[in-house]
This record gives C-alpha cells, sequence and structure tokens, in this order.
C-alpha cells in the first residue's frame, strides 16, 4: 500500500487496528453507560410494550421499598467488613511470603488456589462446610463449643458467613499484588533501620506499609467495587434470603432486572450502585491517596 | 538462641495452621467426591471416605447433561481467549506505537470506562442483545466478551517497554505497520500474550453472572451455571456435586501451576482482575 | 551514486516552543563520509532521522541524487541505518536478520543466500549466522547490525552512534573498520556521534551542530585551524581551546589587554582587528600551541607571558599542565607539554604563544574575527 506520508499511514493502520475493539466497545460499553440512565427514566419491562416516561419514578420508588434500603444496609456492612480485614490480612500473607522460607513457590499456590477458582465451586463447598452438619459446627463441637446452628439459613450470620468466604477467596489475589510491591522495597531500607535499631514489628510498621501504600490504594479500590458488586456467592449460597437479609445491591438489581423483568426499575438501582461505588472511590481518592515516595 | 526457637516454631505454626484453612476444604471436597455413600452429613467427619469410589465422576456424565455444558464452557472460553489476544495485542500496539489523530482521546475513553461498574451495563446490554435476538445463544454468551479493555492497557504497556529503534528498523527494512505488529512485537511478546490468554481464559472459564442472565435453557448453560443450578435443584447428592466442582476447577488448577510465572507477571505489572 | 541535498531544512516537534533544526543547508556529495556532530540535544539525531524518514520535515526539502524525499516513507528512499542499540530482532537468528530486509523486497531465495553470506564475510561473522542476538557480545551484535545496512546495497548508509555502547578499545577497532567499510562501499555515509575524536578521526568532512543550528560544515583540518566560532572552536580539539576573555586597545600599536595579560597584536592580525579597537574580544588559543620560552626557541612565539603552574596530569606521551596568569587565578587554562619536562605546582614560567595561531573571537556574537 502506498501512502502520502508517514501521518497517513499511521493514521489508516491506527484506526484499523482500532476497529474492531472499537465498534465492539462501543456496542458493549459507550453506548449502554448513557442508555442504562435513559431506561432507568422509563416503566420499562420486557414482558410489556408499552414503556411509559417516569422521570425519577422509579428512583422515588426505590427509596420507598424496603428490600432496596435493606439492600443498601448489607452491601454496606458487607464492604466494610471485608475490605479491611481483607486487606490486612493479604499484607500480612504477603509479608510472610516475602521471608526466607522453604517452599516458598508451595505456600504461594496453597494461598492463590482459591482465588483463581470458580466461584461457583467454593461457594457449592462452603454451602457444604457452614450447612448445619457440616465441617465448621463439627469443628466447633470438636473444640468444645456446643453449636448447630444453619448458618447460611440464619438470619444473623447468613452475611458474615459469605463474607468470610469472600477473604478466603480474594486475600491470595492480592497477597501477590503487595508481593510485588514489597519485592520493590530496596533491602538497604531495612538494613538502614536495623542498624537504626528497629525491631520486626517496627520494620513492618516504619517502613514496609508506608512504602506498599500505592499498593494497598490499589487493592482498597479493587476490592471496594469487589465487595459492592457481590454477587455470585450471594445467588449461590442464599439467594438473598433468608428474609433479605443477604440481599445485597446487585442480587437486588439482578432480581428486579432479570427476574421481574423490570429493567427500569432495575436500571435505577444499578445506577444508583454504581453512584455509590463511584463516591467511595472518589472519597478514598481525595483523603488516601495512592503517595508514592 | 532459645527465642529464636520459639519464635521459629510459632512463625511455622501459623503458616501451617493459614495453609490449611486455604487449601482444607478443597481436600475435603475432592475426599467427598470419592465418596460411595450418599449421605456426607456423618459424624465425624472424615477426610479419607471409607468406601472409596470412582463412580461419582463417571455418574457426573450420564446423570448431569455435564458433556454438553463442558462443550459450551469450552466453546466460549477458547473464542474469547483467542480473540482477547489477537484483538488486545491490536488495539495496544495500535495505542502504543502508532501516532494519529484521536488517540488520546479514545484511550482516555478507555480508561474511563475502566470506573464503570459492570452492573449498570447489565440491563442494557440484555435490552441490545435481545434486540439482535441473542439472548439464550452462543453469540450472546461470547459476543460481549470478545474484547476487555484492560488487556489492551497490558498490551500497550508491554509494548511500551519495547525499544522504538527496533520498529524504525523494521520501517527502514521496508514493513508495513501490519508486518511489524505481525513479525516483529507479536513474537518478542509472547509472555504478554500469554499472561492476557490466561487471564482471559480464567476469567471466561470462571465467569457466572452472565450467563445466568443471557441464558435460560439448560442446553445453554456453561459447567459454572450448570453447577451452581444443581446446587438449586436436587441438593442432595453431595459427591456428585462434588466431583463436578472438581472437574470444573482442574482446567484453571493446572493452567496455574504451570504458568505460574505469568500469572504472578500479570497481576504484578498491571494489577488487574474483573 | 548518491547526493543528498538539505535544503532551508526545519524540524519543530509538537508543543515545542523551538525548533529542533533550524534552517539547515547541507550539499553532501557522493561517497562522502559525513559526520554529524555536536553536544547532546543539538539536533544532530533528528537531523538524520529525518534524513532516514523517521521524522517529518516541518519545512525545507531533502533531496537524495535530485529527487525530493519528503513525502517517501523510509523503505522508499532506498537507505539503510545502523541503531545506537543495535535494534537487532531478537527472535530472529543473525541471518534472518540481515535478510529480512531482503526477503521484504522479494529477493530471490539464493540471491539473499549469497548477498548475506558475502556480508557476512565481510565482516568476520559468518560463525555467528545461526545464532540470535542475545547469544552475543556488543561487538558483535554491532557488525550484524551494519550487516544488516549493507546486504541491501542502498544508495546512502545512516548511522545512529553506532559506537557508544562500546567499550573504548573496540571502538577504536570499529572506528578503523567501518572507515574501511566505507572505503570497500563506495557509499555515501551519514555519521552521528557526540564524540569529536570519533567525528575528526572518521569524517571526510563535519557538520557541527548546536542548538539545531548548523554551526559549521567543513573538513576535519579546518575545523580545527579555522573554526568559525567560538563553540566550533572549543568543541573541536581536545583538551578544548583557552578563551580569555578581554578587549582591543590603541596604545603605540593596538593591544590586547585584559585583567592579567596585556601584548601587542602581532603585525599581521592588526588589520583584521582593527575595528574592533575599544570593542571586547576573546583571546582563543590551543593548548597545543603553546610553548615554553626556555626551552622552544625555533618557533615565531607571542611575547613573554607569565604564568603560574596549578596542576600537572601526566600521560605519559605528554603532559598536560593547567595554569593561570600572574594576578588572575579565575581564569584557568591548559598547554600541551612535552613529558620530558617537569614541572612542579606553584613554579612560575615563562611562555609563547605561536604566532600563527592567535585566534580572536567577537565577544558578543562569537564569531571569529581572525
Amino acid at each position: 500500500m502506498k501512502f502520502k506520508s508517514r501521518k497517513k499511514e499511521q493514521l489508516f493502520w491506527g484506526y484499523l487496528f482500532l476497529a474492531f475493539p472499537l465498534l465492539l466497545l462501543s456496542i458493549f460499553v459507550f453506548f449502554p453507560i448513557g442508555f442504562a440512565f435513559v431506561v432507568s427514566f422509563y416503566d420499562w419491562n420486557l414482558l410489556i410494550p408499552d414503556k411509559p416516561f417516569v422521570g425519577l419514578g422509579n428512583y422515588f420508588e426505590l427509596f420507598k421499598d424496603p428490600v432496596f434500603i435493606k439492600a443498601i444496609k448489607n452491601t454496606i456492612i458487607y464492604t466494610i467488613g471485608v475490605v479491611p480485614v481483607q486487606t490486612l490480612l493479604s499484607l500480612f500473607l504477603a509479608f510472610i511470603m516475602n521471608q526466607k522460607i522453604r517452599g516458598r513457590a508451595f505456600f504461594r499456590t496453597a494461598f492463590y488456589i482459591p482465588a483463581i477458582t470458580s466461584s461457583v465451586v467454593t461457594s457449592i463447598i462452603f454451602v457444604w462446610i457452614y450447612s448445619k452438619p457440616g465441617l465448621l459446627n463439627y469443628g466447633l463441637n470438636a473444640l468444645g463449643v456446643d453449636s448447630n446452628i444453619d448458618w447460611l439459613t440464619n438470619p444473623v450470620t447468613v452475611l458474615p458467613s459469605i463474607m468470610i468466604l469472600n477473604v478466603w477467596t480474594t486475600s491470595g489475589y492480592f497477597m501477590v499484588s503487595f508481593l510485588a510491591g514489597l519485592q520493590n522495597i530496596p533491602a538497604s531500607l531495612y538494613e538502614a533501620a536495623k542498624i537504626d535499631g528497629a525491631n520486626q514489628w517496627q520494620q513492618f510498621w516504619k517502613i514496609t506499609v508506608p512504602m506498599v501504600r500505592p499498593v494497598t490504594y490499589f487493592v482498597v479500590i479493587m476490592s471496594l467495587i469487589g465487595c459492592f458488586q457481590v454477587f455470585d456467592q450471594i445467588f449461590i449460597m442464599s439467594s438473598g434470603g433468608p428474609d433479605n437479609a443477604s440481599t445485597t445491591m446487585s442480587y437486588f438489581v439482578y432480581q428486579n432486572s432479570f427476574k421481574y423483568f423490570r429493567f427500569g426499575f432495575g436500571a435505577a438501582s444499578a445506577a444508583v450502585l454504581a453512584l455509590l461505588i463511584f463516591a467511595t472511590t472518589l472519597i478514598q481518592k481525595k483523603y488516601f491517596p495512592p503517595d508514592v515516595y | 538462641m532459645k527465642q529464636l526457637k520459639v519464635q521459629k516454631i510459632v512463625f511455622f505454626g501459623i503458616l501451617g495452621l493459614a495453609t490449611l484453612i486455604y487449601i482444607g476444604p478443597f481436600l475435603f471436597s475432592l475426599s467427598i467426591s470419592f465418596n460411595a455413600d450418599k449421605d456426607v452429613f456423618e459424624w465425624p467427619i472424615k477426610l479419607f471416605p471409607e468406601r472409596f469410589t470412582l463412580d461419582n465422576y463417571k455418574n457426573v456424565w450420564k446423570e448431569l447433561p455435564f458433556g454438553k455444558w463442558l462443550f459450551n464452557s469450552v466453546l466460549v472460553t477458547l473464542i474469547q481467549t483467542v480473540s482477547n489476544v489477537f484483538f488486545s495485542a491490536l488495539a495496544g500496539f495500535a495505542f502504543a506505537r502508532l501516532e494519529f489523530k484521536g488517540r488520546k482521546l479514545i484511550f482516555g475513553l478507555l480508561l474511563s470506562s475502566l470506573m464503570i461498574p459492570g452492573i449498570i451495563l447489565l440491563v442494557p446490554k440484555f435490552i441490545i442483545l435481545n434486540e439482535f435476538q441473542l439472548i439464550n445463544s452462543y453469540g450472546g454468551l461470547i459476543i460481549p466478551g470478545l474484547v476487555g479493555v484492560t488487556n489492551i492497557f497490558l498490551m500497550k504497556q508491554f509494548f511500551e517497554t519495547i525499544p522504538k529503534d527496533l520498529e524504525q528498523a523494521a520501517l527502514i527494512d521496508g514493513c508495513s505497520y501490519f508486518r511489524i505488529f505481525w513479525q516483529i512485537f507479536l513474537p518478542i511478546s509472547k509472555p504478554a500474550l500469554a499472561a492476557v490468554a490466561i487471564y482471559t481464559f480464567q476469567g471466561s472459564w470462571n465467569e457466572f453472572l452472565w450467563p445466568v442472565i443471557v441464558t435460560y435453557t439448560e442446553d445453554m448453560y456453561t459447567l459454572p451455571l450448570g453447577m451452581a443450578s444443581l446446587r438449586t435443584e436436587l441438593l442432595t447428592d453431595w459427591p456428585l456435586l462434588m466431583a463436578g466442582t472438581i472437574l470444573i476447577s482442574l482446567p484453571t488448577l493446572m493452567i496455574f501451576i504451570v504458568f505460574q510465572r505469568y500469572f504472578v507477571q500479570g497481576v504484578a505489572s498491571s494489577g488487574l482482575k474483573g | 551514486m548518491a547526493t543528498i541535498a538539505v535544503k532551508d531544512l526545519e524540524k519543530v516537534f509538537p508543543g515545542a516552543e523551538s525548533a529542533t533544526i533550524k534552517n539547515a543547508n547541507l550539499n553532501i556529495k557522493d561517497k562522502e563520509f559525513i559526520v554529524l556532530v555536536g553536544p547532546s540535544g543539538c539536533g544532530k539525531s533528528t537531523l538524520l532521522r529525518m534524513i532516514a524518514g523517521l521524522e517529518e520535515i516541518s519545512d525545507g526539502e531533502l533531496q537524495i541524487n535530485g529527487e525530493r524525499m519528503n513525502e517517501l516513507s523510509p523503505k522508499d528512499r532506498d537507505i539503510a541505518m545502523v541503531f545506537q542499540n543495535y535494534a537487532l530482532y531478537p527472535h530472529m537468528t543473525v541471518f534472518d536478520n540481515m535478510a529480512f530486509g531482503l526477503k521484504l523486497r522479494k529477493t530471490p531465495k539464493d540471491e539473499i543466500k549469497q548477498k548475506v553470506e558475502h556480508a557476512a564475510k565481510v565482516l568476520g561473522i559468518t560463525h555467528l549466522l545461526d545464532r540470535r542476538p542475545k547469544d552475543m557480545s556488543g561487538g558483535q551484535r554491532q557488525r550484524v547490525a551494519i550487516g544488516r545496512s549493507i546486504v541491501r546495497n542502498p544508495k546512502v548508509f545512516l548511522f545512529d552512534e553506532p559506537l557508544s555502547n562500546l567499550d573504548a578499545k573496540l571502538r577504536v577497532q570499529m572506528r578503523a573498520e567501518i572507515k574501511k567499510l566505507h572505503r570497500q562501499l563506495d557509499a555515501t555515509i551519514v555519521y552521528v556521534t557526540h564524540d569529536q575524536i570519533e567525528a575528526m578521526t572518521m569524517g571526510d568532512r563535519i557538520v557541527v551542530l548546536k542548538d539545531g543550528i548548523v554551526q559549521q560544515f567543513d573538513t576535519p583540518m579546518n575545523l580545527f585551524n579555522n573554526p568559525q566560532n567560538k563553540f566550533v572552536a572549543g568543541f573541536i580539539g581536545s583538551p578544548s581551546m583557552n578563551f580569555l576573555p578581554g578587549k582591543v586597545i590603541q596604545k603605540e600599536e593596538a593591544t590586547f589587554k585584559s585583567k592579567s595579560l596585556e601584548f601587542a597584536i602581532p603585525k599581521d592580525l592588526r588589520p583584521g582587528l582593527k575595528p574592533y579597537i575599544g570593542k571586547e574580544v576573546f583571546f582563543g588559543f590551543r593548548p597545543e600551541y603553546i610553548y615554553d620560552k626556555q626551552f622552544e626557541k625555533s618557533k615565531r612565539l607571542s611575547e613573554n607571558m607569565e604564568i603560574v603552574v596549578d596542576s600537572v596530569e601526566p600521560i605519559g606521551s605528554e603532559t598536560f599542565v593547567y595554569f593561570h596568569f600572574i594576578g588572575n587565578p579565575e581564569h584557568s587554562f591548559c598547554f600541551r607539554s612535552d613529558s620530558q619536562f617537569s614541572y612542579g605546582i606553584g613554579s612560575e614560567i615563562c611562555i609563547g604563544v605561536d604566532i600563527e595561531r592567535l585566534r580572536f573571537f567577537d565577544k558578543e556574537t562569537e564569531k571569529r574575527i581572525m
């Protein structure tokens, strides 16, 4: 092919290379973002041909819906419970994995396996563990604690149980992120701290924690976004029950949109969730920025 | 010295306990999958079944549409992986190495699309696919996942590390930009391509939410959705269920063990997960 | 057969405040070895890349053999280029690296083989043809990079600091080899370096660049003996030329006067300096042309200059003596002395400069006066 100039040549190839990805992303990402809000202003139901414009009607209805309020509460509890524990645990695991220990690759793999396993698999295994005659109650009884709750059908324990599963599955993943951050800290910093008289504990808090702050920022953001949208485990383990005790916002979105096919109402609830996530990440960016030293 | 020894014991104690917590559940599900007794809730719970059998692994294929689900999963995963590798490399190359009007704008758009929670896109995507009559079809399962923005970023970042001289030498040698991409950049980008492939494979294979939404007949289910539907429909045959979950986990586990290097690289260099 | 004409060439990078190359004009003859030299950031690589077609030409014209090249892509200019970091394709063997350009031009297979093998023989890398770049030393990679450029037998060879990643000894050796190659190939070469010694030893003619402006385009000896301005005078030669600021005043004769040094300007230079009476100038003199009056009797030297030795650097064959003029310790200078003479630090001696080699520069424009 002949081109008039190198500029034109690059223009041609550039858009040719981007053509298919851009087309696809336009249809399934860019357009839907705007379309989602449009839908949320209509009483749009898949099963009913008539789609009257209702303005903010869906949003008003949402905040009058006790299930939605419950879902917001559950989502916030879930997030506040999981994110800090998960972040600290994965940093702790990474710190251990960063020591010179024999069989490090084995331990790393062990911690990482839950993260690469299908959420369906881990959920099903934990359904068994949490069931009344399951492993958890058996273990507690073996330790002398008399326990025979059915963890997933009890409204008090269902959400914490799923939260623990979430920490278990993703902490290995974030451990690897932290590990990469830890390995970027020059050894000379620790040596200098040792000479200054810092013990292991002080080294961890005074050197490791501040030095991995950019990774922490990333981990917290990813963890937040994941928790706000938690769905798979809820769907498989409790279906939002009992009595909406474990209905999260994303499960609420799913139920209304794809069980009752109330697209307008579902889209409005998704928009609220999206705005909540957006606001949270903005707050984090403003008050806990990822300082790089 | 004595104190050091105590420290060591505590350290390895914690390590051992943690390892048990992380892989223990898998060991128990493995054990249940080999159990010949249907009632797995008999206390005391044992790690080794009293009556060992492989029947559960055979029955998965006989009693469930496991073969059909496997076919669906393989089809979806394969097409999405190949497509993601190719197109994210193409787009990554354009962003990293070509200068053209609108590049920065488009890239900025892509970047900001990462901020959008996927949940808000579900309803519009469903409506669009419904317009094209792709609900409950392979098209509906596969097409939305053919290109991923994070993969494009990963490839762009990798391509940016390749010295500019290399592409200029190729230009002088007489390459077109497609040839530079195809004959120079792709062959030397195997680690990044592998990371994208593995990452996409894992994501597609484990994807749950999208199949839940877009399919409604059992013959269109993928493996995770199929197994999950069993949990709600016939939660009595635990050994069968566990045999299924073990089978689903094998491909990702094996790929992880073989390609661990790329996995860690991918996570570390761009820090991405869907 | 290839001439290169650079006419009023300009390069302005988008968003940049000033041009990277300003109004460059060069006429390069067939088979010439041209070196572009200058400090880092002077635009020498940009100019080379514009000739290659890797950088767009903002204004002006580039011709090869009288044909306008501005719009042609690199592959259509019939050029070859050797890069600083070699830019070898890491996934290909040496043979494939060298053959790649020929394959793209649809050269028959046996012809490719013959051409690559010939080039490999010329460069002494026949035994490396099956290796990959990562299994070779820097010097070997450099040879492959050169080999890749010569197999195509292009009209013009472009070299972008090809030796700067090699160690000192290898650099000297490759310098000679590239020179030899130039004679064998009968080709036009444009060669970029920041090393003025490399420029002096290799170039038929040298382009000295600073801040995107061509300072002088001349033969090595002319650059050394007749620099057109203070920058060229200072850049070419090692150690560099000494400069002493001062004034031309009229006494009985025209006289150069500075804080510490004052001497009557020799007769042959007076007419040229006449317009500068009362003005500020730089007096320039090279370390090579300074002599100890005590030992040098045969040459026509300038009037006596009294100096104090600050430090001494013997390098074996000769000795660099750093000094200042008595009464002016701020300005330090250098002279090259025969290594048989030894000077103690702090000793006072009397020197003179070869009268033929006295240079004066306009303080404002920095242009050479005499």
